[in-house]
């Protein structure tokens, strides 16, 4: 595996965390226990993703990316493109 | 409205391609229990939904299917990359090739295409909440089905992942429901439809 595809392997697990974490306050938003967990892996979440969009180019379209949203590899590409 | 993230859910990376497994996976793109239909059901039964929990849901889980749609066309374009002529011949996929060539179409395994009629939007969040119990439950199968002709484990890893998705979003609908009920007349689920009815 690429460092490209450690680096996003690390935040999709987190993402994944948080999102997990979201669809079960969707039906328990009283529960602060996995709230407060909700708001620790955000902390998390923000700085995997700095760094990532640091090295690779923006996750999400934000006016001014120009070519970096452009760039290879597309999420569809196989091995996430080579390195 | 919405926003893209240039990201899979999870990773798909497949070796070898399998133009016959291709075809079998298609069905979860644009078949009868396929992500297409899942998203749309979601998405649209949320406009008529009256309680908060479950409009957030319908608009949360609608949403990752989306994501789970994209998953499969990366399945399917991966295992369909780079055949030759020959190979496609082989794998009986030709009959596909020859209107879509190797693009990425939503149609069941056996070549129908993609119909709303696949899914329910009823308007009364009891119906809708069952509805979408059912067709978590008809995804769970599919994959199941799905993971008896899959020997590759580039492509088992994430079908697997997908599976999982359907147990937690059955979970949580059965919440939903429950959430629903408690706001309704407990002598008679059914005494009103809270999407329509004046009480």
């Amino acid at each position: 595996m690429n460092r490209r595809n450690k680096q996003l392997q690390a935040l999709s697990a987190v993402q994944f965390a948080l999102w997990e974490l979201h669809l079960y306050l969707d039906t328990h938003p009283d529960d602060l226990q996995a709230l407060s967990l909700h708001e620790k892996y955000e902390v998390k979440f923000a700085k995997l993703r700095a760094a990532y969009e640091e090295d690779y180019g923006p996750l999400t379209p934000v006016a001014g990316e120009g070519i970096s949203w452009l760039k290879d590899p597309w999420p569809w590409d196989k091995d996430g493109g080579e390195d | 409205m919405w926003c893209y993230e240039k990201k899979l859910q999870y990773p798909v990376s497949i070796k070898n391609p399998n133009a016959k497994l291709a075809q079998i996976i298609a069905s979860q793109y644009g078949g009868p229990d396929g992500e297409l239909g899942a998203s749309l059901r979601y998405l649209s039964q949320r406009f008529t939904m009256p309680y908060p929990e479950l409009k957030g849901l319908l608009t949360d889980i609608g949403t990752e299917e989306l994501g789970h749609l994209e998953m499969v066309g990366a399945i399917i374009y991966q295992l369909t990359k780079g055949l030759s002529v020959e190979e496609i011949k082989k794998a009986g996929f030709d009959k596909y090739f020859v209107d879509h060539t190797a693009g990425v179409y939503p149609a069941s395994a056996s070549g129908v295409p993609f119909t709303a009629a696949y899914i329910q939007s009823k308007g009364d969040p009891i119906t809708d909440l069952h509805e979408n119990l059912a067709a978590e439950q008809k995804a769970r199968t599919t994959y199941d089905n799905i993971l008896r002709f899959t020997d590759d484990p580039d492509v088992a890893d994430p079908i697997k992942f997908l599976r999982e998705r359907e147990i937690v979003h059955y979970q949580r609908f059965g919440e939903g429901l429950r959430l629903a009920t408690d706001r309704l007349n407990a002598k008679n689920f059914y005494a009103f439809n809270p999407s329509f009815d004046k009480k």
